[in-house]
């Protein structure tokens, strides 16, 4: 809804706007600046900064329940030993549960409690860090709130994202949400081992994400099964498909 | 939700703009908002005029037109 007048449009309003302006001794001034441009300064200081150190810092986003934390113990059991080389910032509205469960893992963890906002940002994150010893730690994960809107415009210092989508939620969610596709990577069906029970349409949900994205890796993967596990590692390691 | 948050980013940056060109008041904020910018303009101007109370934009139209891409820009102001 429009802030002016309530009338929900630009259009409707833009004449009662210039009527006012016509008033008095009104100037124009043209600025093109972006809004996001503080969020993005600090987001590549904070990647350049974990580069500096050796970390390479990896995004993850998804709806609530894609699978995410999982998909990261699964990564975690797979590492072995070489666990104790990660660390994972824990973004959730409230509580600990996630970090608890990385914990159990072996990796180092702190949790943002964003206490109801919706995505984490360069801000959060760059004060998340205070809280994390990352000597001897080559690779951070940023696991965003689980939300399909709200992180896409808000880039939290990450050299890759990787945007999680599980075939409970349907093969319609990139269409659905546009803006979360082309703000990542990878992108990586989930629960695979439940494609038997569901109507969804592996190749219909990859399609949809190359509309947004051209060329926009995509793999399938089941952290039960293990299936897609290879190829999710590969990635990870190696630093793209 | 964040778009009060980048509504104040917005109030801050026209302020700038204001001190640096001169001027006592903003009449119009003129926005270009991306259709993948993963913002709703509405919820923007929703959260302008409580955002722009006390400000040099207090009462300020804001309008907006739809871009393609991830950005959100203020293109202009119209000030006094």
């Amino acid at each position: 809804m429009c802030g002016t007048c309530g009338c929900g449009s630009s259009e409707e309003h833009a004449a009662d706007a210039s009527h006012r302006a016509g008033e008095v001794t009104s100037r124009r001034i043209e600025v093109e600046q972006s809004l996001l441009a503080e969020n993005d300064l600090g987001a590549e200081r904070l990647r350049k900064r974990l580069e500096a150190q050796g970390v390479e810092a990896i995004g993850l986003t998804g709806g609530p329940g894609a699978g995410k934390t999982t998909l990261l113990e699964a990564t975690f059991r797979r590492l072995g030993e070489a666990v104790q080389a990660e660390a994972v910032i824990e973004g959730d509205c409230a509580g600990d549960l996630d970090a608890r469960r990385i914990a159990a893992c072996g990796a180092r963890v702190t949790q943002v409690a964003t206490g109801g906002l919706c995505h984490l940002d360069a801000h959060l994150v760059g004060h998340a860090l205070e809280r994390l010893e990352l000597d001897g730690v080559s690779r951070l994960w940023i696991e965003n709130v689980g939300n399909l809107v709200c992180p896409a415009p808000f880039p939290c210092g990450e050299s890759r994202r990787a945007l999680l989508i599980s075939t409970p939620e349907g093969d319609d969610k990139p269409a659905k949400y546009p803006a979360l596709v082309a703000a990542v990577d990878l992108l990586v069906i989930t629960k695979t081992d439940l494609l038997p029970h569901l109507e969804f349409d592996t190749r219909r949900c990859i399609a949809e994400a190359r509309r947004v994205k051209p060329g926009l890796p995509a793999l399938l993967v089941s952290a039960r099964s293990g299936e897609g596990m290879d190829a999710w590692l590969e990635w990870v390691g190696t630093g793209g498909l | 939700m964040h778009e009060a948050r980048l509504c104040l980013s917005l109030i801050r940056l026209a302020e700038e703009v204001l001190a640096r060109e001169g001027g006592r008041s903003i009449l119009r904020v003129e926005l270009e908002v991306g259709e993948l910018s993963g913002v709703a303009p509405e919820a923007l101007a929703a959260a302008f005029p409580i955002c722009a109370h006390g400000t040099p934009a207090q009462g300020a139209a804001l309008n907006w037109r739809a871009a393609p891409g991830r950005g959100l820009m203020l293109r202009a102001l119209e000030v006094e």
